[in-house]
């Protein structure tokens, strides 16, 4: 996992400095704004957001809403790009990144899990799973395999076949989490796990969710619930597009 | 994502909406369908006609009294009736008498309309007509039963007749009518030999006829005028010695006719070069014609593709963020619906080409051997894969073009 660490992150001698700093890290935000253009206004959804996350965290960030949370996400995930500022992610500088650069990025680096699943509706369990593999460039026969082990781990070993329509709520965000997990992403990034969820089924989620963070995994998880803020270990919070306080819970 | 893999998706994305997918082919398919058919009639007629010429003999020619280009316009028609007469035994003498060249040379006169009568049996508006023994030799004509006439048959104008297979059946159902008499306007002729079956050529039969001996043709029927003009066919000894012949017939005839140098052939001369000739002028415009009428359905059918992938690609909007946020790129998300585009036209002209190729059975068998060649039917959907390509080209960039934040948001 940390094969681009030593030596890829040479090649960029404008950055060297910062990449021995982020080096150390998983993820390293630099001075990070968003900016949207209303009209004549500006609109900061960022302002001059600076953080880092070492591999093996379990991190939450909350915040009210309109704080900047789901912008913030969409950095991290490579979905967006910022309008200024550094962003490094397992020895790769993203934040100047094409749109193809960014999408093998997230192929490789980010396990998403979305608050509404998005899974595709017509597809089989082990077909959704499958997705990231897919566009890895993956053989057929081990993709299957690999896919269906990321069904298991899930305990859902016995609903490969199964469609998102014919699962329950919990079901379906575990057919996501495995799909998050199945190209071994540097990160479980996700956005609300449990908000479509009942309390009952939220509590098997999270139980997952620690179980992967113990087994080694990296997670950072946007919510506004304190019941899944409270099992990270770190939590940041943020306001106004600003980060108002970053503290270790455990 | 390799090929098979988007193949596969494409597939499953058709599939899944079958109804549309029809709907959305059915200008497609008419148009690959009404493509093939005619493509494949055109294609029967011209082997009709290289048979037909092949049958004759590719060492034969025709000498008639009108010429193709006379059959223009009306006044040249009328130009051409008023200077070219008729022509007479005494013509087919005079070239028999002079030529060197030409190896055989026989006369045959146009037919007329009869009622054949075989006892209470009788067959109404069945082709008459005459021609000397050696037409069996020049023509080829293949006999089925009996024999061709003889000389002497012809010569004494006996009251002989070779038939088709039609007539054959219909009036002598039992046992074989060689030897059998058919009556024509109250005179008894004796069959003396049945030509093999020739089947239909656009709803027309070839089977129905009745041929006399020409002299016998002549005396019985009121001489060779009007519709019993006479015309005659010539052979040159070789292929090499072809062009030599129809100069020396040519030649013969302007002699006979008295004609100044520069004045043009009271006479036409007729090659089976020509008719391959008339059938390329023919064909030329027909085909531009007939062809563009499927082109436009073609075009249309293009039109209403993009339509349906724009459809598509709004629909699925959402798909469309959720793979990008998996990791495709661009490039996989165009590949992706251009694929279903190429895969859905292209069924379009594979079932165009089914159905032409069953509509094409169908008109064999009524009226002329239709013939697909391979490269057509490779061409039809080759060509129907790429109109599907460039109609799904716009549907599928918008596709690829998405902000997978923007598509992830909609549902
Ligand atoms: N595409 C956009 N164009 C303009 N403004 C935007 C856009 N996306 C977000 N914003 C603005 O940026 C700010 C932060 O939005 P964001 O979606 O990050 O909030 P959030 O913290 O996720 O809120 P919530 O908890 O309600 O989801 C908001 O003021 C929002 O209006
Ligand atoms: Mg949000």
């Amino acid at each position: 996992m940390y094969r681009f660490m030593e030596n890829e992150s040479g090649t960029q001698p404008a950055g060297e400095q910062v990449v021995a700093a982020g080096a150390k890290n998983l993820i390293s935000m630099h001075n990070i704004w968003k900016t949207y253009q209303m009209g004549v206004e500006e609109l900061h959804a960022l302002r001059d957001v600076s953080f880092e996350v070492a591999k093996g965290e379990y991190l939450a960030i909350i915040g009210p809403s309109g704080s900047g949370k789901s912008t913030l996400m969409n950095l991290i995930g490579c979905l967006d790009s910022p309008t200024k500022g550094e962003y490094w992610i397992n020895g790769h500088l993203v934040s100047t990144m094409t749109d193809d650069e960014l999408a093998r990025i997230r192929n490789k680096e980010i396990g998403f899990v979305f608050q509404t699943f998005n899974l595709l509706a017509r597809a089989t369990a082990l077909h959704n799973v499958e997705l990231p593999l897919i566009y890895a460039g993956m053989r057929a026969g081990e993709r299957n395999d690999k896919a269906q082990a990321a069904l298991a781990s899930v305990e859902l070993g016995d609903r490969v076949m199964h469609r998102p329509n014919e699962l329950s709520g919990g079901q379906r965000q575990r057919v996501a989490i495995a799909r998050a997990l199945v190209n071994h992403p540097s990160i479980l990034l996700a956005d609300e796990p449990t908000g479509a969820l009942d309390s009952k089924t939220s509590v098997e989620i999270m139980a997952l969710f620690e179980k992967l963070h113990a087994e080694g995994n990296t997670i950072i998880v946007v919510t506004h619930e304190h019941e899944v803020a409270e099992r990270a270990h770190r939590v940041i919070t943020i306001r106004d597009g600003q980060i108002e306080k970053d503290e270790r819970i455990k | 994502m390799d090929f098979t893999e988007t193949l596969k998706l494409a597939i499953s994305a058709i599939w899944a909406h079958k109804l549309r997918s029809f709907l959305t082919l059915l200008g497609m398919i008419i148009g690959v369908m009404a493509f093939m058919v005619v493509f494949s009639v055109l294609q029967g007629f011209n082997a009709y006609i290289d048979e037909k010429i092949a049958g004759i003999g590719s060492n034969s020619f025709t000498i008639q009294r009108f010429n193709f280009e006379d059959f223009k316009d009306t006044d040249t028609i009328a130009e051409a009736q008023r200077r070219n007469k008729e022509f007479t035994l005494e013509d087919l003498e005079y070239l028999r008498g002079r030529a060197v060249i030409m190896e055989k040379i026989g006369a045959k006169a146009g037919g007329n309309r009869r009622t054949l009568k075989v006892g209470n049996e009788t067959m109404e508006d069945i082709t008459v007509d005459g021609a000397e023994p050696i037409i069996g030799e020049i023509e080829n004509v293949d006999v089925a039963q009996g024999r061709y006439f003889s000389d002497a048959e012809n010569n004494n104008s006996m009251r002989v007749a070779f038939i088709g297979t039609d007539v054959a059946d219909k009036l002598f159902p039992q046992g074989s009518p060689v030897g059998q008499e058919i009556d024509i306007r109250g005179i008894p002729y004796r069959v003396i030999g049945v030509r093999v079956a020739k089947g239909t050529v656009f709803g027309q039969p070839q089977d129905a006829f009745v041929q006399l001996p020409l002299k016998t043709y002549g005396s019985n029927f009121g001489g060779f005028r009007g519709g019993r003009y006479l015309y005659f066919l010539a052979t040159a000894p070789s292929d090499a010695l072809f062009k030599d012949a129809v100069d020396e017939a040519r030649n013969l005839m302007r002699q006979r006719r008295k004609l100044e140098f520069g004045e043009k052939d009271t006479f036409g001369i007729v090659t089976p070069d020509a008719i391959s000739g008339l059938r390329d002028s023919l064909f030329g415009t027909t085909f531009i014609v007939i062809l563009a009428v499927p082109a436009i359905a073609l075009l249309v059918g293009a039109i209403v593709i993009m339509n349906i992938m724009l459809v598509a690609v709004t629909e699925r909007t959402k798909e469309i963020g959720i793979r990008k946020s998996l990791g495709a790129r661009q490039n996989d998300i165009l590949k992706q619906f251009l694929m279903e585009a190429a895969t859905l036209s292209a069924i379009g002209g594979l079932t165009g080409l089914i159905l032409a190729k069953i509509i094409g059975v169908i008109i064999s068998a009524l009226f002329i051997q239709t013939v697909i060649p391979w490269y057509a039917a490779v061409i039809a959907i080759g060509v129907s894969a790429v109109v599907g390509i460039l109609a799904g080209l716009f549907p599928a960039w918008k596709a690829a073009q998405l902000d997978p934040i923007e598509a992830l948001r909609a549902d």
